[in-house]
C-alpha cells in the first residue's frame, strides 16, 4: 500500500504546486446516442402535420473536450445527428463550445454557447429564462446551451453577482420533430448572497422576445439530510398566447431534496405556472387548435388562407413546447434516484404528474457502468393519463432513449 | 529519578492538558488549519462488489471544506462544499448546484458529509475528560463528547486519543440521542504524510450492518496551503475550479 503512494503523492503534490484548485487537465467523452420514439397522429399532429413517422429515429454520435490551462478554460460538445424515419437528414450541433477565463477568484467571463443552469429548481427554473427549457417529457435530457457572454463578480465568500447577455433560440431539444423557436435577446443580472446558512438569489432578466421578470432564489439544507428549495419570477404579461399584456403573472417551483438510505434520494417540486391554461382557457385554446387544422385541410378554402391556418395550427399546436414551462398551471414533479459513486448500477425514475389533467410523463432510467470510464444509460419515456391530458395530446406516445459514453 | 529523560520531566513539570486542549490538538493532529489533500474512498458491504473513488480535498480553517471526485471517470467533477452549516453537492452532467443536508451520508458509504468535513470537534462538541483507557494497543485519553446543538450529526460522540503526546486519534464512537451506537472509527497507520506523521487510514465500520465499512485513506497531505476564501463557494464550483 505504501509502495502505491508514492507515484500518487508526487502527481499531488505537482498539481498542489499551482493554483490551490484550478490545476491543469483535459476530459474527453465519446459518445453514441439512439432516440427512439413512438409518434401517433393527436390533436397537435392533426393530418401528421409534423410529418412523423410511426417510428421516428434520432441517432447520434456525441463528443465532448475540456481543457484547463492555468486560468483558461475551453470547453467543445457537440454532436452529429441521422434522422430517421419521416424525415431523413443529418444534422449537427453544438451543445457548448466556449472559453472561460478566471482572474484569480475575483472575475470570471465565460463566452460562447454555453449551459446557464442556474436556479435551484430541479425541474423547473422561474427564474432561468435565457436558454431553453426543459423537456416537460423528459427533464434530464441535455439541452443546448445559449450564445451568451457571461461575467461573474465574486467580491466576498459570502456574495457574488452574475451578469449576462445571451441570444437563444428558445425551443425545447431532443423532439421527433421541429418545435418552432422563440429568439431570444437576453440581458440578466443574478445577485447570489449566504444570508444565515441560506443561498438567497435575486434576479432581473429581460430584454428582445420576451417579458422582464424579477426573481428569487432561496434554498437551505433542513436538518437531517435534508434541503429545500424556492425559486419564483414575476412579470408582466405572458409567454404563451393569449398576450394577455396588462396581467402580472407569477411562477413557482418550490421542492425538496431528501436522501434516503445509503444512496439513494427521493425528490419532490410542485410547480405553479401563474400563465398556464385554466380548464377554460385550455378548451379555447384546443378549439383554436382544432379550427385551424381543419381550415389547413379544407380544399374548398383558398391556398394561401390554408397556409395562413397551418401556420396558425403549428404555432399553436406546439405551444407546450416553444419555450412555455407547461400548458398547465399545477404540476409536480418527482423523482427517485439510486446512484452511488463508483457503482456499477444506478436507478432511477422520474414523474411529472399535471395534478389538473391527470396527464403523466413516467420516465424510469437504468444505468450501468461496466467499467470507471464506461457508461450505458437505458431511459424510457411513458406519456400517461386521461386522453384529453396535456401529455396525451403530444405526438409523442412512448420512446426509449439508450446513451453510452466513454470517458478519457 | 536518574532514568528519567529531560523530555519526560518536562512532561511531567507541565500542566495536563484539560479536554478541550487534547480536542484541539487531536483535531490538528490530522490535517493542518488549511490543507490540500488526496484521499481514497473504498465502500465495503458484505455481498457486493467494493466501490472505490478518489478525491482531491481543500480545507480552510473550522468551517471551509472542498471535496472534488476524480476517479473513477464517470464520477469525475462531481463536488461536495461545506461552508459553515452550509453543504452543496455540484453535480456536473447537470452543471448544477445542489443544497444537500450535512447529516447526509457521503458517497454511499458509512461517513456522512459531517465526518468528511468534520473541520472541527471542538467547534460542533462539549468535551470531557472521562479518564485514560488502552485502546489499539496505546495509551489514549477518553473524551466524552455531548453535541453542542440538535444541528450536529451525532448527539454523543466517544473519543480516544493518544496519551503520548502526539495526540493522534485512535478511535471514536457515535452514538444517537437515544444512546445507541450507530458506528466507530478506527484511526490507524501512521505515516509521514506532507512534512509529518500522522494516522493516514480511517476505517468507519456501521454497527447496523455487520461487515459495511469504508476506509478512507489519505495519499497526499500539504499542510498550511494558502487557500482564498471565495474557493469555498457555490460560484467556484460552478466555474469548475
Amino acid at each position: 500500500m505504501k509502495a502505491a503512494r508514492a507515484p500518487a503523492l508526487g502527481a499531488a503534490l505537482a498539481l498542489f504546486g499551482g493554483s490551490a484548485a484550478a490545476d491543469d487537465r483535459r476530459e474527453i467523452q465519446l459518445g453514441l446516442e439512439n432516440l427512439y420514439y413512438r409518434t401517433a397522429e393527436t390533436a397537435l399532429n392533426r393530418g401528421n402535420v409534423l410529418g412523423l413517422d410511426p417510428a421516428e429515429d434520432l441517432l447520434r454520435a456525441t463528443g465532448s473536450w475540456r481543457e484547463r490551462r492555468g486560468p483558461l478554460r475551453l470547453v467543445a460538445r457537440g454532436y452529429v445527428e441521422q434522422r430517421w424515419g419521416g424525415r431523413p437528414r443529418t444534422d449537427s450541433a453544438w451543445r457548448e463550445l466556449f472559453a472561460q477565463y478566471d482572474a484569480g477568484h475575483l472575475v470570471s467571463v465565460r463566452a460562447g454557447r454555453q449551459r446557464l443552469a442556474w436556479g435551484s429548481g430541479f425541474a423547473w427554473n422561474p427564474t432561468s429564462r435565457a436558454e431553453a427549457p426543459k423537456s416537460p417529457l423528459n427533464t434530464s435530457l441535455d439541452q443546448p446551451g445559449a450564445d451568451a457572454v457571461r461575467l461573474d463578480f465574486v467580491p466576498a465568500a459570502w456574495g457574488s453577482l452574475t451578469l449576462l447577455a445571451a441570444r437563444a433560440d428558445t425551443a425545447v431539444g431532443d423532439l421527433p420533430f421541429e418545435a418552432p423557436a422563440r429568439r431570444r435577446r437576453t440581458g440578466a443580472v443574478r445577485a447570489r448572497a449566504l444570508v444565515r446558512d441560506t443561498d438567497v438569489a435575486l434576479v432581473m432578466a429581460g430584454g428582445k422576445g420576451q417579458r422582464t421578470l424579477v426573481g428569487v432564489d432561496l434554498a437551505r439544507g433542513l436538518g437531517g439530510g435534508a434541503a429545500a428549495h424556492l425559486e419564483a419570477a414575476t412579470y408582466l404579461g405572458a409567454e404563451m398566447p393569449p398576450a394577455r399584456d396588462e396581467a402580472r403573472f407569477t411562477r413557482v417551483a418550490a421542492g425538496v431534496l431528501w436522501p434516503r438510505g445509503e444512496a439513494q434520494t427521493l425528490a419532490l417540486e410542485y410547480f405553479y405556472n401563474g400563465e398556464g391554461y385554466a380548464p377554460r382557457a385550455r378548451d379555447v385554446w384546443l378549439t383554436e387548435v382544432e379550427g385551424a387544422a381543419r381550415a389547413a385541410a379544407d380544399p374548398a378554402l383558398p391556398s394561401d388562407l390554408r397556409a395562413r391556418a397551418l401556420a396558425t395550427y403549428v404555432a399553436a399546436a406546439t405551444v407546450p413546447y416553444a419555450g412555455g414551462l407547461g400548458l398547465r398551471r399545477h404540476y409536480l414533479h418527482a423523482s427517485w434516484t439510486r446512484a452511488a459513486p463508483g457503482a456499477a448500477w444506478t436507478a432511477s425514475t422520474r414523474a411529472v404528474i399535471g395534478l389538473e389533467d391527470g396527464g403523466l410523463a413516467l420516465t424510469p432510467g437504468l444505468g450501468w457502468s461496466p467499467r470507471g470510464n464506461l457508461t450505458l444509460q437505458l431511459d424510457a419515456i411513458l406519456l400517461l393519463g386521461p386522453p384529453d391530458a396535456e401529455y396525451r395530446l403530444a405526438p409523442v406516445r412512448t420512446a426509449v432513449q439508450l446513451r453510452a459514453r466513454a470517458l478519457f | 529519578m536518574r532514568d528519567l529523560t529531560p523530555a519526560l520531566l518536562l512532561a511531567l513539570a507541565a500542566p495536563a492538558p484539560d479536554a478541550a486542549e487534547i480536542l484541539r490538538r487531536a483535531d490538528r493532529a490530522l490535517l493542518g488549519d488549511s490543507a490540500a489533500y488526496v484521499l481514497r474512498m473504498s465502500v465495503v458491504r458484505p455481498g457486493k462488489a467494493e466501490r472505490v473513488v478518489e478525491m482531491k480535498g481543500w480545507k480552510k480553517g473550522d468551517t471551509l471544506g472542498l471535496v472534488r471526485y476524480t476517479a473513477p471517470a464517470k464520477e469525475r467533477g462531481t463536488a461536495y462544499l461545506r461552508s459553515g452549516e452550509s453543504t452543496w453537492l455540484f453535480l456536473p452532467s447537470a452543471q448544477k448546484v445542489v443544497r444537500v443536508g450535512a447529516r447526509q451520508n457521503f458517497g454511499g458509504g458509512d461517513f456522512s458529509n459531517a465526518d468528511i468535513f468534520r473541520l472541527s470537534l471542538l467547534r460542533d462538541y462539549v468535551p470531557t475528560l472521562a479518564g485514560q483507557e488502552t485502546v489499539e494497543g496505546q495509551r489514549c485519553h477518553r473524551l466524552e463528547l455531548l453535541a453542542r446543538d440538535r444541528s450536529v450529526a451525532y448527539h454523543r460522540v466517544v473519543w480516544w486519543v493518544r496519551a503520548d503526546g502526539t495526540f493522534y486519534p485512535v478511535r471514536g464512537e457515535y452514538y444517537t440521542l437515544a444512546g445507541k451506537k450507530l458506528k466507530w472509527l478506527t484511526l490507524s497507520e501512521v505515516t509521514r504524510l506532507g512534512g509529518r506523521a500522522r494516522p493516514t487510514r480511517l476505517v468507519m465500520e456501521n454497527a447496523v450492518e455487520t461487515g459495511a465499512r469504508t476506509v478512507l485513506e489519505f495519499l497526499a497531505i500539504e499542510d498550511d496551503v494558502a487557500l482564498d476564501d471565495r474557493l469555498f463557494t457555490p460560484a467556484a464550483l460552478e466555474r469548475g475550479e
